[in-house]
């Protein structure tokens, strides 16, 4: 403001100065002409200034708005991973349990499902430790994301995921690709300390193992495609080498397991979610894990053969303040067809069968929520509907439909720890004797904040 | 199979077709921030807002829908520091939009725009649930507010340089009515009140207002109060008498009514973001509401 104040004193002293040059002239008009001559510059003067305002609002509105706020190269933003911890985003999960039963240790290791699986309970009585999971992630570049997870538990470490996602693929397409969980379900793909009980349901025990079809080699399709409703369409191309119950093992191909699955969405109400869809998992099997050894004569049995396991899942979700409910089922039928080879103690092969399953499954859990605390119930079973398993066309008979029940109760101190009181009544070995368990399992997690999955 | 198809091209082109496709696309994950974008992007944006008003920002999880919106985002602006940080990583994979990926201008985190309080130099979560790059709720705070409007501004303009103009303008009008509305906020004079809060909700509003949180009903961010704290604290109250409790709708009411049945304070609900009580559906009213509330 004060250079305009100047700039017309100046103006006014040149006027002044001049004027003295006419002093013969008529005082009253050379006064009228100063006048008219100030307030001509002084007319000028204000134009000008107008046009300084103009251009300072000018560049005003050009400059970039931040430029007066802190600069943010170097701050963190808070997402994937942020804070303190910004790269790599690391966490570490302890799960520990304590379980106790009716059963001995050495009957609960050699507890399977039969006509399912030889895989034992996997607990013991006393203390257990599943899993310390390592858990790693960063952006890899603004290409790609590279996620990490390391369970440490008393075998060793193991790799069990360390794969790639795409972040910039056009049309609503991702790849994944390395070792990891297949997404064909929920169950399937979440850890098992995010899993809503203790252990996995029973038809994914009886089918695919304790884990699930757990880490897998391979490369994993989606697309999200632009429709008014939620839809993900993926294929999986796998290995097939890890899950030794459905896939095992292939000496003849690379390759040979396979998934495609579709999800559906859509938002009930503001508060509640439906979360469906059909997948299937397929793929040529080479197992020694499905039937025991005979007792009397110490064979072992072995299929070769193909697989291909449906399932359908459902979830509701209802959320609204304090409380929710969460309501999940799921049903899983197996097609397999193969060679059964017999092999005596020796290993020497004594006879090859005809092997054909049609089986199948369901779990139905529902989990409440108030607050800090979470009730949850689940009953699963085997064979509802069809309990077919020939060997050379004769039907085995396995003694009773496996099915267990389920009750859980969960405090939940804050989003980094779990304290869960879960009961079973089992009785997936219908001709051994009933399993009545109880597990106290903590969960710890330490590290950066994970992102919840719905 | 070929009227599958057929229906399944027709659904296609009805939804790339559809005239929300010429608008641009934002998707902001609390109310105040969808509000805010409405007022800035006026009918040049189409506003989608993944957080309910009803609905408290701390407990959250990525649902498939928030998800779907996310994909057909142009924009994605959040509040940052942490505080969508359980369910916004996983939308914004998810999305399988390469637009809104971190580090692209479509990935917009408003607190770049805003002095932050309540940073911590030491944090581990023996302190509860804090957060490490400061107080994330400073939607409370006009002066910031404004910052993020401006800034909101530029991205906009920058990303759509067709509609410049017309950003810049709404802009302006809402610099002049937010002159307006200061004005009118300053009058109650809050200075030197005293009170108890549940959570770390307002420390924005009582730096700008001059008003002091004397205790907190939690007694860390994100803990439930314990029987021994809430009796200390009704002792405390007792003698020093503040001038209120405050919280918000969806978070630690019932706990603030019992305590004010035992101390006989009032209890003080502000909307924690636009929407979550009548009347306050747009940051302006919002804003009103809480310093009505107050006065």
């Amino acid at each position: 403001m004060r250079t305009p104040v100047i700039a017309a004193a100046a103006v006014m002293a040149v006027c002044l100065c001049g004027s003295f040059s006419f002093a013969e002239e008529d005082l009253n008009s050379r006064l009228n002409r100063l006048d008219a001559e100030v307030g001509k510059q002084t007319e000028t003067i204000r134009e000008q200034q107008k046009t300084i305002d103009d251009l300072k609002d000018r560049l005003n509105e050009q400059k970039p708005v931040e430029s007066h706020v802190p600069e943010q190269s170097g701050k963190p933003t808070g997402l994937f991973g942020g804070s303190l911890m910004t790269n790599p985003y690391v966490s570490l999960v302890l799960d520990a349990k304590g379980y106790v039963s009716n059963l001995k240790n050495s009957e609960l290791e050699s507890r399977g499902v039969p006509g399912f699986t030889t895989e034992g309970r996997g607990l013991h009585n006393g203390f257990n430790i599943d899993a310390a999971e390592l858990f790693l992630f960063a952006p890899v570049d603004p290409y790609f994301n590279l996620y990490v997870n390391i369970p440490i538990n008393e075998e060793g470490v193991e790799l069990e995921e360390a794969y790639f996602v795409t972040t910039s693929l056009p049309a609503g397409f991702q790849i994944k690709g390395g070792r990891f969980k297949s997404n064909t379900s929920r169950l399937n793909a979440q850890h098992p300390h995010a899993w809503d009980f203790a252990d996995i349901a029973l038809p994914y025990k009886a089918f695919l193992g304790s884990e699930g079809l757990g880490g897998e080699n391979g490369v994993q399709f989606t697309w999200l495609p632009p429709l008014p409703v939620y839809t993900l369409l993926g294929i999986e191309v796998l290995q097939g080498d890890s899950n030794s119950l459905l896939f095992g093992k292939d000496d003849r191909w690379g390759p040979h397991a396979f998934s495609a699955f579709a999800k559906v969405s859509l938002d009930t109400s503001d508060n509640s979610t439906l979360y469906a869809g059909p997948w299937v998992l397929f793929g040529s099997t080479n197992s020694g894990s499905i039937l025991p050894a005979d007792e009397a004569t110490g064979n072992t049995f072995n299929l070769r053969g193909d697989s291909a396991l449906y399932g359908l899942e459902a979830v509701w979700k209802w959320k609204s303040g304090q409380q929710g409910v969460t309501v999940q089922g799921e049903y899983l039928y197996l097609v397999q067809n193969g060679d059964l080879t017999t092999s005596d103690p020796s290993g020497a092969p004594v006879s090859v069968e005809r092997l054909k399953r049609h089986q199948d499954g369901a779990y139905i859990q529902a989990l409440y929520r108030y607050g800090r605390w979470r009730a949850g119930a689940r009953y699963d079973r085997l064979e509802l509907f069809d309990d077919t398993f020939r060997v050379a066309g004769v039907q085995q008979q396995f003694s009773g439909k496996p099915w267990r029940a389920t009750g859980s109760l969960e405090f939940n101190p804050t989003e980094f720890s779990t304290i869960r009181a879960q009961y079973t009544h089992d009785r997936s070995d219908p001709g051994g004797r009933v399993n009545n368990e109880g597990i106290l399992q903590a969960i710890f997690t330490i590290g950066a904040h994970p992102a919840h999955t719905f | 199979m070929r009227n599958t198809m057929l229906a399944f091209t027709v659904l296609l082109s009805l939804t790339l077709a559809s005239p929300a496709f010429a608008k641009l696309n934002v998707v902001a994950t609390l109310p105040w921030i969808g509000s805010l974008a409405q007022e800035i992007g006026g009918n040049k944006v189409a506003v989608t807002t993944l957080v309910k008003p009803s609905q408290d920002p701390h407990f959250l999880e990525a649902k498939p829908s928030m998800i779907l919106a996310a994909r057909r985002a142009d924009i994605v602006m959040y509040q940052g520091l942490d505080l969508e940080i359980g369910y916004l990583p996983i939308i914004i994979e998810q999305s399988r939009n390469p637009l809104i990926m971190p580090g692209r201008p479509g990935n917009l985190d408003c607190s770049r725009f805003v002095n932050v309080i309540e940073k911590h130099a030491v944090v581990e979560r023996s302190m509860g649930d804090i957060h490490p790059l400061g107080n994330p709720h400073y939607n409370f705070s006009p002066v910031n507010v404004l910052r993020v409007a401006e800034g909101m501004t530029t991205v906009l303009a920058g990303l759509d340089r067709a509609n410049a103009e017309a950003y810049r303008s709404n802009f302006k009008a809402f610099a002049a009515r937010f002159e307006e509305k200061r004005k009118q906020w300053n009058r109650p004079d809050l200075k030197g009140k005293r009170y108890v809060a549940y959570h770390h909700y307002f420390e924005y509003l009582a730096a700008d207002y001059g008003f002091g949180i004397a205790a907190y009903v939690e007694p860390k961010p994100g803990i439930p109060p314990s029987a021994a704290h809430i009796e200390k604290l009704v002792s405390d109250m007792r003698s020093s008498k503040p001038d209120g409790i405050l919280v918000t709708p969806s978070y630690g009411l019932k706990e603030a009514e019992a305590l004010s049945a035992k101390t006989g304070v009032k209890v003080i609900v502000l909307p924690q973001d636009v929407g979550a009580v009548k009347g306050s559906d747009t940051w302006f009213a919002f804003m009103d509401t809480v310093l009505a509330a107050l006065r």
